[in-house]
C-alpha cells in the first residue's frame, strides 16, 4: 500500500520536520511511502495521502493547498490553526478570505470581529485569542480521517462536529543519543533546564520567579534556558530585576544545535516545559526529556495534562500558578530520590508508550484503515443488503435499522 | 445454569477447536448445565467476507431462548466471540491468525493492496471490541494468551484444556513414532516423512486427514519407505488409543501452534514428545530433555531427535512419565470453576 506522505523535513527548522524525520524510516518498514517535499506534486497511484499540519504559515502553509487539492488524512500537530490560516490569508493580502473563515466557524460576530482585526481596531485575535477561534473547520472538512497527538485535540476535533475516524497516536520518542552532558559552571547546584522557542506560552516569567524565590529560600539552582528568544520578551532584564545572576543563577544560551540540544538535556537534573495558553500541541522537548529519563515539570492543561501523574509534576495554570512551580522545584532540588524515581518513570513511560515502533505501527493501522475502510464497509453492507433484500426487507423495515446498528457496532 | 458455547463451523471440518468446545459441552452438562452449543458456518475469503461472516454472530440474539434467559455465552474461536450477551466469556481458542501473525507469511490471505489491508484492520478492530466487551478472557494457551495481549492490550489468563477422553495407558515403547494431527501445510508433517528417509531404521504412522495427505503419500512414494512409513487416516479413538500406547514417541511439530493438545495426549500415554524450536503451544510443556526432545524445524534434526529416542528407549520412558505428571494436573474442574466464575 503506497501513502504520499506530505511534511517539513530537515534541514527546514521545524518541530514537525524533526518528527517527520524520526518517524519515517520507521513507518518505510511498515508501508510503502513517497515523501512530498515542498514544491512538489503528489504522486500518481497513492492509496492514501496522508498531510502534517501545524501552525506555522512558513512551514505549512504549502500543505494546506495540496490539501484543498485533494483530500487525505490530516495530522493535526496543533488544534488551532489561527496563524496558519491568517497567514495564508491576511498574510498574502486576502482578508475576505479571512473573513469567511471567521464567519464559517463563529458567525457573524466572527465576521465583526475579523473587520476590527482588518481595520486595527482590535488586536489580532491570532496573538490575543487564537484559541478561541482555531480556524480548523477547513482543514477537517477535506480530511478523510485525522491524527492527533492527544485526547485533548480528539475531543477538541469532536466539539467541531467532525464525524470521520480520529486516530490518537502518541509522538514518537527519539532514541537517546550518547554524549556526554553539557560542562555547566556549577555542579553543586541543582540544574534546572528548559529547552526550545522561549516566549510567553513556555511562562518563562513565571519561571524566572519561581527561581527567584528559590534561591531567596536558599537552595541552590542553576536555570539553564536555550533556544529562540520571542522578540519583547527580554530574559536577561527580567531575571536582573528579580536578582538572578547571569553566569551564576542563569544561563542564557539562545538557539542551539540538535546535539547540544541534548547535551543540555542529559546535563539537567529537572527540565520544565511548561505552557499556556496551549494550541493543543504535543511537546517535542518534554518528549525529549521523558526519553532521557529527566524528571519533567509541565504545565496542567492541554496534552501536558494528560502525562501520568507519576511521570510529570503538573503545575495548575491559576493565580497559584507560581507558588505551586516554586513548591514543586524545590521538592524535587531538595529530594534527590523523588527526582530519581519520577525520573525513572518517565523513562518507562517514553519507551512504552512513545516507542518508535509501536509509534509506527500506529500510523501503519491508521493509513490502512483510511485508505481501504471505506471499501470494506461498503462490501460488507453490500453482502448484507443482498441477503436482508432476499428474505423480502426492505430498507423502511426495523429489522434492517436493527441489522444496520449491529454492524455500526462493528465499525461496519 | 443455562449457557450456550459458541463454535463457528467450517462445513465438514471437525478439528481440535471442535473437540474442545464439545467437551467443553459436555463436561459442563456432567456438573448439571443446561448447555446448547451453538455453531454458524464459518467462511473467511475471500476479501472481506471474514468480516460479513464475522457480523453474523453480531446478529445473533442470545439473551434468551424459546422464552428463557440464557445466562451465560462462551465464546470460543473467531468470530464466535463477536456474539452479544451481557454476560459473555470467552476461552479463546484463536483469533483469526491470518490477519495477525500468519500476515506476510506463506499461510497469509491478506494482499499488500488497500482493501485487503484494510480488512485484516477491521478485524484487530473487531477484536479489541468484542473481546474487550467480555466479562473475561481466557485462552487455551500462554501462546493464544500473550498474541491476544499483544494485539489487544487485554488482559488475558491461560487456561490449559484437558485433552479428549481416551483410553490412556502405556503398553511399551515400540519401535515406531506416531504422528496425530490434520495434514495441513501448517502442521508440518513432511517434516517426519523426510526424517524417515533420512534415517533408515525409523518407522513411523501418520493418523490423521487433510488437504495435504496425497501430496505427503506421493512425497512418501517418491521417498521409497519400504512400507516404514503408514498413513493411518481418521480412527476412532479406540485405535487412536492403540497407536497411543504402543508407539515409541510423539512426533508433533506445527508452526507457532496455538495449542497443541496432541502433546498432552501422548503425555497422558506416557510418551514423549519431539517437536520444534518454533511450534509455539507445545512449546509450554514439551521441555527439552525433561519430557521430549525439541530440536531444529529441520527433517535432519528431527531424524537424529528421533533415532535418539529410539536409541535411549529408558530416557523415553523417563521423559513420557514426566509428561504425564504435567499434563494430569489439567482438569476439567479447573476449566469450568474459572470459566463460570468470571
Amino acid at each position: 500500500m503506497k501513502v504520499a506522505y506530505v511534511s517539513p523535513l530537515p534541514p527546514e527548522r521545524s518541530g514537525i520536520a524533526d518528527y517527520s524525520a524520526l518517524l519515517l524510516p520507521a513507518l518505510a518498514g511498515e508501508l510503502e511511502v513517497e515523501i512530498v517535499r515542498r514544491g512538489r506534486r503528489l504522486p500518481r497511484g497513492a492509496d492514501v495521502v496522508l498531510y502534517h499540519l501545524g501552525n506555522d504559515v512558513e512551514a505549512h502553509g504549502w500543505i494546506v493547498r495540496l490539501l484543498e487539492r485533494q483530500r487525505g488524512v490530516v495530522v493535526l500537530h496543533d488544534f488551532v490553526l489561527h496563524h496558519l490560516m491568517a497567514g495564508l490569508t491576511v498574510g498574502r493580502g486576502d482578508g475576505a478570505a479571512y473573513l469567511d473563515l471567521l464567519e464559517a466557524e463563529a458567525g457573524i460576530a466572527g465576521r465583526l470581529l475579523g473587520h476590527g482585526v482588518l481595520d486595527g481596531r482590535i488586536p489580532p485575535l491570532w496573538e490575543s485569542r487564537p484559541q478561541d477561534f482555531p480556524l480548523v473547520d477547513s482543514v477537517l472538512a477535506q480530511a478523510d480521517g485525522v491524527i492527533v497527538h492527544s485526547s485533548y485535540v480528539a475531543r477538541h476535533v469532536r466539539m467541531r462536529g467532525y464525524k470521520s475516524p480520529i486516530w490518537q497516536i502518541p509522538h514518537p520518542a527519539w532514541e537517546v543519543p550518547r554524549r556526554r552532558p553539557f560542562p555547566l559552571p556549577s555542579r553543586d547546584r541543582t540544574v534546572v533546564g528548559c529547552f526550545g522557542n522561549l516566549n510567553a506560552t513556555k511562562r518563562l516569567p513565571q519561571l524566572l520567579e519561581a527561581v527567584a524565590r528559590l534561591r531567596a529560600e536558599g537552595c541552590g539552582v542553576l536555570l539553564v534556558l536555550a533556544g529562540s528568544v520571542a522578540p519583547g520578551l527580554d530574559l536577561a532584564e527580567r531575571a536582573a530585576r528579580l536578582g538572578l545572576e547571569e553566569g551564576k543563577d542563569l544561563l542564557l544560551l539562545g538557539r542551539v544545535g540538535e546535539d547540544r540540544l541534548w547535551d543540555l538535556v542529559l546535563a539537567s537534573d529537572i527540565c520544565v516545559t511548561l505552557r499556556q495558553p496551549t494550541m493543543g500541541e504535543t511537546s517535542g522537548m518534554a518528549i525529549r526529556a521523558l526519553s532521557a529519563g529527566k524528571p519533567l515539570v509541565v504545565s496542567e492543561n492541554g496534552w501536558f495534562a494528560e502525562l501520568p501523574d507519576g511521570v510529570a509534576a503538573k503545575v495548575p495554570v491559576d493565580e497559584w500558578e507560581v507558588d505551586m512551580l516554586t513548591a514543586i522545584l524545590t521538592e524535587l532540588c531538595t529530594n534527590r530520590s523523588l527526582r530519581e524515581s519520577l525520573g525513572r518513570s518517565a523513562l518507562e513511560y517514553a519507551s512504552r508508550e512513545h516507542g518508535l515502533e509501536r509509534v509506527a505501527g500506529l500510523y501503519a493501522a491508521a493509513l490502512e484503515e483510511a485508505a481501504g475502510g471505506s471499501a470494506v464497509t461498503d462490501e460488507v453492507a453490500r453482502r448484507v443488503a443482498e441477503g436482508l433484500q432476499a428474505v423480502g426487507l426492505d430498507a423502511a423495515d426495523p429489522e434492517v435499522a436493527e441489522v444496520g446498528a449491529r454492524l455500526a457496532e462493528m465499525g461496519l | 445454569m443455562r449457557i450456550a458455547v459458541c463454535l463457528p463451523q467450517v462445513p465438514f471440518i471437525h478439528g481440535g477447536a471442535e473437540i474442545l468446545a464439545e467437551g467443553l459441552a459436555e463436561e459442563l452438562k456432567k456438573r448439571d448445565h443446561e448447555v446448547a452449543l451453538v455453531s454458524v458456518p464459518f467462511k473467511w475469503y475471500p476479501g472481506a467476507e471474514v468480516l460479513t461472516h464475522a457480523s453474523l454472530w453480531r446478529l445473533l440474539d442470545l439473551e434468551e431462548a424459546d422464552g428463557r434467559r440464557i445466562d451465560l455465552v462462551i465464546g470460543t474461536k473467531f468470530p464466535s466471540y463477536v456474539v452479544r450477551h451481557p454476560r459473555k466469556v470467552v476461552w479463546l481458542v484463536h483469533q483469526f491468525r491470518q490477519a495477525y501473525e500468519l500476515d506476510r507469511t506463506e499461510l497469509g490471505q491478506f494482499g499488500e493492496n488497500a482493501t485487503d489491508r484494510a480488512v485484516r484492520r477491521a478485524v484487530h478492530r473487531l477484536d479489541k471490541l468484542a473481546l474487550g466487551e467480555a466479562r473475561a478472557v481466557f485462552a487455551i494457551s500462554e501462546n493464544v494468551a500473550e498474541r491476544a495481549r499483544r494485539s489487544t492490550g487485554l488482559d488475558v489468563e491461560a487456561l490449559y484444556p484437558p485433552p479428549q477422553e481416551l483410553a490412556y495407558r502405556c503398553e511399551e515403547y515400540g519401535d515406531f513414532i506416531l504422528s496425530v494431527g490434520r495434514l495441513d501445510r501448517a502442521k508440518r508433517t513432511e517434516l517426519l516423512v523426510e526424517a524417515v528417509a533420512q534415517e533408515a531404521g525409523l518407522k513411523a504412522v501418520v493418523v490423521g486427514e487433510g488437504p495435504e495427505r496425497e501430496r505427503l503419500e506421493s512425497l512418501a512414494r517418491e521417498r521409497n519407505l519400504d512400507g516404514r512409513l503408514t498413513f493411518a487416516g481418521r480412527l476412532g479413538t479406540d485405535e487412536l488409543s492403540d497407536l497411543y500406547a504402543r508407539c515409541l514417541a510423539v512426533f508433533y511439530a506445527p508452526v507457532d501452534e496455538d495449542l497443541g493438545l496432541v502433546p498432552r495426549e501422548a503425555f497422558l500415554f506416557q510418551k514423549p514428545v519431539v517437536t520444534t524450536a518454533d511450534a509455539g503451544g507445545p512449546l509450554e510443556v514439551v521441555a527439552d530433555r525433561t519430557t521430549g526432545l525439541v530440536c531444529e524445524p529441520s527433517a535432519d534434526a528431527v531424524a537424529r531427535a528421533c533415532a535418539w529416542l529410539a536409541a535411549n528407549p529408558d530416557s523415553a520412558r523417563d521423559w513420557g512419565r514426566a509428561g504425564q505428571e504435567l499434563a494430569a494436573r489439567v482438569t476439567w474442574d479447573n476449566v469450568i470453576d474459572r470459566l463460570l466464575a468470571a
